[in-house]
């Protein structure tokens, strides 16, 4: 059962359909075959109605609405523009600067998702307009937005903390060493990306050009402050502060700037509920695949046939980054969590190997997978928000993923990459 | 950007705008008559709960942090206003999205066809999903009566649960009706339609460099 | 025959262990095989709920605070005071009471399912960040606690401010001080380390986490004598399997989390600490009541007498 959903899937895919058909004739093969019929669909739809359910999707819509009032009006183009002013001159800064802005969102806000949107929105357009080629630009914007789930709040690692019965706060900080790796070499490759295709630099800004900007940006910056002080402060959680943030871009652009009418916000508010939906109409999909996945015990069929018994730590590792990767390109990460861990619990307990650092390997996995087509939620995202073609999307990806995988191997063989903090703290 | 049918001019854009603006005045229905309006209005209907849906969520969620900070108290049923609205978006948006032409698809193998090819193909793609799409709104509606006839209710707002999503089924059956609509558009037209306002391809210059 | 049987928890928490055992016991007394879906696998609380109303699952443990949207009268459990604190009067209760074997059974039977059994899954304590031994330590505390009314009404009654957030976002509030307390069985205190976020570990008896296995009605209804008997003796067996496996659980784990952070504050409320606590609570049965009309109040009384006949 299992190769005829996926090869139809794939097929209906490539042809063209709505991306949800596949997921939802997926599901719907599922169903019928493991019911002998169309009697159990209320449960398909069930799953569909409980995939858009968690009540930290309400970030998603949130931020999706904060960045494109920021985008629209001024608040977005200040903020950037300060920060052109300091990096504009060194090549590939912009590139730079926005991976890094993508980690720190993403690792605030919780949502990969949302931080596609609130970072890249006001980022894409001005990367391209510097002469970066846009296929770079989305896989830059989507890869980076993932390292969030390394970065501590990561709700991954708090699942996988909980299934797994291991400590959260050493996963958080184990996370930390990778997702910093992975930002810094996604570093190096925008800078020789924008060395190779000679990507223009701008001239180097006086320091009173700074200030000027800077003092432009004042407004703007509350942003950061709400989000971060915010959270941290104990003020609220990331999908409140994506309201707050909402509340503070009207604030600014209706009140202080007065770019935005009511008219304006009222169409804000539609378009960001189209987004949404074309996005959550996959998820709600994903998660009626996910179950029938699930409910077929299909991974215990597959993992059981590979002896993963007889594997050492090293051949344990590989198995489980390649399931959890294989799976995340299919199925929600979270749901991947919860089926695959209690499966591996076992030999990784045999096998002696750290619960910390397979808990790393995993997100990290997870975090490859969501930025992986077919089915990527950050890349539904991008192709929702952004407009462009799926294929677009993903066209700039294999560099990313080659460094991202290269990352895997590395922590597999050196796992102090990870485990080094943890030890610094916790032993 | 899929080029507006009945638009003369490319859309104008403004660089630093990631998200358009569709208007809803733009959009206009290729029913006949009387159908055509209850069309137009339906799809006004849905613009009208896509940004109503959002703008109230967003005060839902703020007033709770309000509550919480200021008064010392949340409001308990924040969260659960938050799931109604979220189906609402949903469901309203899946309709309005198919009218736009607005829902993601990989094009890749599609795109490289001949015209010849894409035609049939874009009514097989068309009729398929009208058929899941009135499949579901066919279960949905079973479900929402197996709910009623259960009758669990939401733990803070005490309503029955059945009650968050009615507008499933009218979404999936709306949604349904536009591939149906574009079907029938593929076939009697000469162009190929990704919905009944909305030809084929993205729009190459969308952004000014 | 495979029979499927889905639960709340991890695999080997309470509800796992006791779902273990019972697929050991139906796996070596007949040809049937029991497929185990823990939390999370196929849905949440509601979903596997409704998987086993709908007969796509055979078996579902859902804690009847959960199922009070379904059943209000299953609230009761969530009157605080009203299970014993001694855990011998507690076990004796769960074997013996009227209320949970005969009156229960008949109100799950309307929604299509045949409850298996009740039991048990530890004294429920909070967690906070500073020391609680009165409810006045609670003021101004905003303290997490599920969506059920009752639940938020017995916090109000403690002085605290009850708030409502989702599971996953428990820890992160706790880490950044969105909310400064929860509660939860020990086991789980433990298992989900919600010990890591906070400093204070208190048990003030007030309430014991109840959960429920039932199956499918039409399902069990259409087996054959000889499969309803071997089911009832397998809950028989995991029943009496998981008061064992209960017996030093809270102490395990207590000792667990010391281990784990040796300047951890557990405090167990002497009586007449807890003694406020109690005066306070007597509003939320009067709130039950109102909630749940004659008939709550039926289950309710008969839950007083079968607890006066444990404990005299
Ligand atoms: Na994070
Ligand atoms: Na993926």
């Amino acid at each position: 059962m299992a190769v005829a959903i996926f090869s139809t899937m794939i097929v209906l895919l490539l042809f063209g359909f709505p991306m949800m058909i596949p997921l939802i004739i997926g599901a719907f093969i599922g169903f019928y075959t493991l019911f002998g019929g169309l009697g159990q669909l209320e449960t398909m739809v069930q799953q569909m109605m409980a995939g858009i359910r968690p009540a930290s999707l309400i970030a998603v819509p949130m931020f999706i609405f904060a960045a494109d009032i920021m985008t629209r009006g001024q608040s977005a183009g200040r903020l950037i523009d300060m920060v052109m002013s300091f990096v504009g001159h060194l090549r590939g800064g912009l590139a730079i600067s926005t991976a890094a802005a993508c980690t720190m969102f993403g690792a605030v806000s919780g949502s990969t998702q949302a931080t596609v949107v609130a970072v890249g929105s006001p980022l894409r357009p001005r990367m391209l307009k510097a002469g970066y080629n846009d296929s770079f630009v989305l896989a830059l914007i989507v890869n980076s937005s993932d390292i969030a789930f390394l970065i501590p709040p990561s709700i991954g690692m708090i699942i996988y903390g909980v299934v797994s019965n291991t400590s959260i706060s050493e996963l958080f900080i184990a996370g930390v060493g990778p997702g910093l790796l992975i930002l810094l070499l996604f570093s190096i490759y925008s800078w020789i990306y924008a060395v190779r295709n000679k990507v223009p630099t701008e001239e180097k800004v006086p320091w009173g050009q700074r200030l000027t900007a800077m003092r432009k940006a004042l407004w703007p910056l509350g942003f950061p402050v709400i989000i971060i002080g915010g959270i941290y402060g104990g003020i609220f959680s990331p999908t409140e502060a994506a309201a707050a943030c909402v509340l503070y871009a009207v604030f600014l652009e209706m009140v202080v700037f007065r770019e935005l009418d009511l008219r304006g916000l009222y169409n804000t508010a539609k378009s960001t509920g189209l987004i949404t939906a074309v996005v959550f109409i996959l998820i709600a999909a994903g998660a009626a695949f996910s179950w029938v996945i699930s409910f077929a015990q299909i991974p215990h069929q597959i993992l059981s046939g590979i002896g993963i018994d007889q594997m050492g730590q090293i051949g344990v590792l590989v198995v489980i980054s390649i399931a959890f990767f294989i799976g995340c390109m299919f199925v929600d990460p979270i749901v991947v969590i919860l089926i695959l861990v209690p499966i591996f619990a076992p030999v990784v307990e045999n096998v002696g190997l750290d619960p910390v650092l397979v808990g790393t390997i995993i997100t990290l996995q997870v975090a490859i997978g969501s930025a992986t087509p077919p089915f990527g939620c950050d890349i539904f995202t991008a192709i929702a928000v952004f407009k462009r073609p799926y294929i677009e999307v993903v066209r700039g990806t294999p560099p990313f993923i080659v460094i991202l995988l290269g990352v895997s191997a590395a922590l597999i063989f050196f796992p102090q990459i990870a485990l080094f903090l943890r030890d610094l703290a916790f032993r | 950007m899929p080029k507006q049918h009945h638009e003369s001019q490319p859309q104008s854009q403004t660089d630093t705008t990631s998200v358009d603006d569709i208007q809803t005045d733009d959009y206009r229905s290729e029913l006949p008559g009387i159908l055509g309006s209850i069309d137009m209005g339906i799809s006004r209907l849905e613009s009208i709960l896509l940004a109503t849906g959002v703008l109230l969520m967003a005060i839902n969620t703020i007033s709770n942090v309000i509550g919480r900070f200021v008064f010392q108290s949340s409001i308990f049923f924040s969260e659960e206003l938050n799931r109604v609205l979220v189906i609402l978006i949903t469901f309203a948006g899946i309709s309005y999205a198919a009218r736009h032409g607005r829902h993601i698809r990989m094009s890749a193998i599609y795109d490289a066809m001949p015209s010849s090819a894409r035609k049939p193909l874009m009514i097989g793609i068309t009729l398929v999903t009208a058929v899941f799409m009135l499949g579901l709104a066919w279960y949905s509606t079973q479900y929402i009566m197996t709910l009623y006839g259960r009758g669990r209710v939401l733990p803070s707002l005490q309503i029955p649960v059945w009650l968050i999503y009615v507008w499933a089924p009218v979404g999936f059956f709306m949604t349904g009706l536009q591939y149906i609509l574009t079907a029938i558009k593929n076939m009697l037209e000469k162009d190929i339609y990704l919905s009944t306002n909305v030809l084929e391809g993205y729009d190459d210059d969308e952004i000014e460099v | 025959e495979t029979w499927r049987y889905a639960f709340e928890e991890a695999l080997d928490e309470v509800q796992g262990v006791f779902a273990q055992k019972f697929k050991e016991e139906v796996e070596a007394n007949s040809d049937h095989t029991v497929q185990l879906f823990p939390y999370g696998t196929l849905g949440e609380s509601a979903d596997i709920m409704e998987q086993a109303q709908s007969g796509i699952l055979q078996f579902v443990d859902q804690s009847p605070g959960f199922t009070g949207s379904l059943i209000p009268e299953a609230q009761v459990f969530f009157v605080p005071y009203l299970l014993p604190q001694d855990e011998e009067d507690l076990f004796e209760f769960f074997r013996t009471s009227v209320a949970v074997n005969e009156m229960f059974p008949e109100l799950y039977a309307d929604q299509g399912l045949e409850l298996l059994t009740m039991f048990p899954e530890g004294e429920v304590c909070m967690t906070t960040k500073e020391p609680v031994t009165s409810p006045e330590d609670l003021n101004e505390v905003k303290f997490r606690v599920m969506t059920n009314p009752l639940l938020v009404e017995s916090y109000q009654a403690f002085g605290a401010t009850p708030t409502p957030l989702p599971w996953g976002e428990v820890y992160g509030g706790l880490q950044t001080n969105i909310i400064q307390g929860q509660e939860n069985p020990m086991f789980f205190i433990e298992s989900t380390k919600m010990y890591e976020v906070t400093d204070y570990i208190t048990c003030a008896g007030h309430n014991n986490f109840t959960t429920a296995v039932m199956a499918n009605k039409d399902f069990f209804d259409g087996l054959p004598d000889e499969d309803q008997l071997m089911i009832e003796s397998a809950i028989d067996v995991a029943f009496e399997h998981i008061l064992e496996y209960q017996q030093g659980l809270h102490e395990e784990s207590i000792e667990k989390i010391k281990e784990a952070k040796p300047e951890m504050t557990i405090n167990i409320l002497s009586e007449e600490e807890r003694q406020p606590f109690k005066d306070a609570a007597a509003t939320v049965e009067e709130a039950f009541i109102e909630m749940t009309g004659e008939s709550g109040k039926e289950i309710l009384d008969q839950m007083k007498e079968d607890l006066n006949q444990v404990t005299n």
